[in-house]
């Protein structure tokens, strides 16, 4: 129910398809997922820089993935 | 409820809603769909220090959501490279001549340098399409393809997952492999590992082009702890076949006492290399494996995303990445956000600063500065902002920094004192806009 | 409508461009967006939109002690007058209770006695359902304004309704006070009110759990207004208990086959929270009846489930 990244006049309303619920302690309602529902509360917040970064280090360091596959597809390594 | 009766019923709904709440002065709704493309641009400079590398990149990501949360994404990325990089041979009080990678010509350092290869120019275009959609109740798959085309080089992968929802949707659990082909045909082939540079013209040690297979694995967890805290846990393993070798990096053949490189003499008439060079070697196989943290955290209208990184592979590299963003709101419609990364590698097993000429042969050998243990730095900051017509754009500026040294039991005679690791200072700039 | 321990304290707070004013009621988040520069106005327009959220949950609540929905449910078989709003709200639920065949059922809120969706497989017997359906239908109900009488052991329930009309009373409140461009969303059942400034009025994202949040379907709301229903949006109509599922008043179980959740536009909440509530009552008819209806909506479902329903 909180803004998304839209900006002026935007918000989230917030819509959630059926489930069993777990009995877990963790966690929250699906009614309480207004937070997490925002933009900048991805995991990925932006795609393409995500991509971007993954492609300076993959060509720079002896390291690659993790957060995804690990990247690659180019001569520069 | 029968089908006469229906259609009537929104507008006796309308009677009985105006009568219970009693205003008469209701505007009628106005309401339609946005459009559902979603366009995710950035302009990127790279830009290293001492006219090492320079790219200056395109990426548009388009994404198009269908009911029932189908998504279709398609990417390109233009890169367009420049500048020279570290060849692998190591610096001296005197000139030095290569010859060049394509075999047609040499290039001359200064005496006292890193010996950069600046023939490093390239264009890369790179592509990809994905498609993800929920599959029964509480499962979503993905699959997707990509290619690149370099100069030199071209890549082909796919990949696919499948995700699971747990307990609320609070606990997800995802699966995803990816397989990659790519062949390199670098101009005038791939030079034999561990054979000697040659002179102009005798590509007598050149193979033809080379392929390498990448299987990639991820395993991951994503966890909502609270209304304003989730983690995800993933575990990695990389398996690369092929040739894994860089057909660009070389090694100095050096002396055993004084370290200086070996000369060498062209053939009469012929230009070549003025000292002996041995071009590098890596294993066929290299299995990766790394665990992945990350955590997000919302406090009153900030978020803080850590994440940490550890990696070990079969070439001995271990490596730890921890990285933060802070995500400061500020203003009507803006927002900054600082950036730390911080990345340490252990050396390859089989990293060598030089060769040592009389010395045992050795399987495996490279001197690529990203094969060598350093640490490494980013300090970034972002600015973000909304515009009037609710587009978003951010402009980002970073400072990244490696910092390694050659291991010093392999430094010999006078190469104590000289500057035998190439430390990397970059600056990353960045434009983006999504509209 | 109200849970122990929510803070009566609204929060406000300047956003891109305008102001967000946030607070809980009926167990849900509520928000007010107020297109203005002026931090007194929005102030103001909180306060009137969180008093008449609080005012609305405090009446009619059935979990509160004291109010008139106590009351009536506590008459032991007598009759309780009701005063005109209350009595309003009854002539409403009567008229959907006509409207939806008898589906839309103020007085089968005990159904809860017996279906408790906690994620257990415990589905009450027949039997159970069977005693409990003799304490359910309006149709028992001696409704003459302003007299309502119950028989011994029914109860009446305005959750399916309050959230929405509680939207409908809050905008009704503000425009007297201000043409400024608001909106006001309690727990997803939202109206626009006031002048259109911006030409796409406000955007409504609706999302889904599924895609992490990068499916989006945007809609732009230049009057008017949206209410969801869906079993997320249940648990809030039905005063925070954890209901799964749309129950079906005239059998004790539940409708099959209900989309997972529905959206729909029209001019008022109250409008729009009945047909969504409506069409899931529709069960796998839901999309056919909102075609029907000649009303803007969007479905979801998942699709095993909607081809399912087709065989």
């Amino acid at each position: 129910m909180l803004n998304s990244r839209a900006g002026k006049s935007a918000l989230i309303a917030f819509l959630l398809a059926v489930m069993a619920s777990g009995c877990s302690s963790m966690g929250v309602e699906p009614w309480e997922r207004d937070v997490l529902a925002k933009e900048e509360m991805q995991l990925t917040t932006d795609p393409v820089e995500a991509g971007i970064d993954d492609h300076i280090y993959f060509s720079k360091e002896a390291s690659s993935g993790g957060r995804g596959f690990g990247g690659g597809g180019c001569g520069c390594n | 409820m029968s089908k006469q009766n229906s259609r009537s019923i929104a507008a006796s709904l309308a009677t009985a809603a105006c009568s219970l709440l009693g205003t008469s002065t209701i505007s009628p709704v106005q309401a339609q769909e946005e459009p559902d493309w979603d366009f995710n641009t950035a302009l990127l400079y790279y830009g290293e220090s001492d006219n090492r590398v320079q790219d200056f990149s395109l990426n548009v990501l388009a994404r198009r959501i269908y009911v029932d949360d189908r998504i279709l994404s398609l990417g390109l990325t233009v890169d367009a490279l420049t500048g020279a990089t570290p060849s692998g041979a190591l610096p001296f009080d005197g000139p030095q001549t290569f010859t060049r990678p394509s075999g047609k010509a040499t290039y001359t350092t200064a005496p006292n340098e890193i010996p950069l290869d600046d023939s490093f120019l390239d264009t890369r275009v790179a592509l990809t399409a994905g498609w993800q959609q929920p599959l029964a109740r509480l499962y979503s798959i993905n699959a997707g393809v990509s290619a690149s085309k370099e100069y030199d080089y071209v890549h082909l992968g796919a990949n696919a997952g499948l995700a699971r929802d747990f307990n609320k949707r609070n606990t997800t659990l995802s699966l995803g492999v990816a397989y990659s082909q790519d062949s390199l045909n670098p101009e005038g082939g791939a030079p034999v590992p561990l054979s000697a540079m040659l002179d102009v013209g005798d590509l007598s040690n050149r193979m033809g082009d080379q392929d390498k297979d990448v299987v990639d694995l991820v395993l991951g967890l994503t966890q909502v702890v609270s209304r304003d805290l989730l983690f995800q846990f993933n575990y990695s393993l990389s398996q690369s076949s092929g040739y894994l070798t860089d057909p660009f990096k070389f090694l100095s053949l050096v002396d055993p006492v004084t370290g200086d490189p070996v000369s060498h003499t062209p053939a009469p008439g012929e230009r070549g290399p003025s000292h002996e060079n041995r071009f590098e070697s890596r294993p066929d196989e290299r299995t990766k494996h790394s665990v992945y943290g990350q955590a997000k955290y919302y406090m009153s209208g900030k978020v803080l995303d850590l994440s940490y990184r550890y990696m070990t592979d079969d070439w001995e590299i271990d490596s730890h990445t921890l990285e933060a963003r802070y995500r400061w709101p500020f203003g009507d419609r803006s927002y900054l956000e600082p950036h730390v990364r911080w990345y340490t590698q252990t050396a390859a097993d089989f990293y060598r600063i030089s060769l040592v000429d009389g010395a045992p042969p050795l399987e495996f050998a490279s001197a690529d500065y990203r094969l060598g243990e350093f640490d490494a730095i980013t300090l970034g900051m972002k600015y973000g902002w909304t515009t009037r017509s609710d587009n978003e754009m951010s402009v980002r500026l970073e400072y990244y920094m490696q910092d390694g040294s050659a291991p010093s039991d392999q430094i010999i005679g006078n190469q104590v004192g000289r500057e035998l690791y190439p430390d990397l200072d970059a600056i990353i700039a960045q434009f983006s806009y999504r509209f | 409508m109200t849970r122990a321990g929510e803070s009566r304290n609204p929060q406000l707070r300047r956003a891109a461009g305008y102001y967000q004013g946030l607070f809980r009621a009926m167990g849900s988040p509520c928000e007010l967006l107020v297109d203005t520069k002026n931090e007194k106005l929005a102030q103001k327009l909180l306060r009137l939109v969180a008093a008449e959220a609080w005012r609305v949950e405090d009446k009619f609540s059935r979990y509160l002690p004291g109010n008139i929905i106590a009351k009536i449910n506590e008459s032991d078989g007598q009759a309780v007058t009701v005063d005109d709003e209350t009595a309003n709200l009854l002539d409403f639920s009567a008229t959907l209770y006509e409207l939806s065949e008898r589906r839309f059922d103020i007085t089968s809120g005990v159904l809860r006695k017996v279906w408790i969706f906690d994620g257990s497989d415990r589905v009450p017997t027949a039997e159970s359902i069977r005693q409990i359906m003799d304490s359910i239908g309006w149709h028992r109900v001696s409704w003459q304004r302003p007299r309502i009488r119950l028989q011994p052991g029914m109860q009446i329930d305005l959750g399916g309704i309050g959230k929405e009309y509680a939207v409908d009373r809050a905008a009704a409140r503000i425009s007297p006070v201000t043409s400024c461009p608001c909106l006001i969303n309690f727990g997803g059942d939202l109206v626009a009110s006031g002048d259109v400034r911006q030409p796409d009025g406000w955007q409504v994202g609706i999302e889904s759990p599924d895609s992490e949040g990068s499916a989006k379907k945007l809609i732009a709301l230049r009057t008017g207004a949206l209410a969801t229903s869906g079993d997320a949006r249940r648990f809030l109509l039905k005063d925070g208990i954890r209901y799964g599922h749309i129950l079906n008043p005239q059998t004790g179980w539940p409708i099959e086959h209900a989309p997972d959740s529905v959206t729909v536009a029209a001019d008022t909440c109250t409008q729009a929270g009945m047909l969504t509530t409506l069409a899931m009552l529709n069960g796998a008819n839901a999309e056919a009846f909102l075609e029907q209806q000649n009303v803007q909506f969007w479905c979801l479902r998942q699709k095993s489930e909607s081809s399912r329903s087709r065989l």
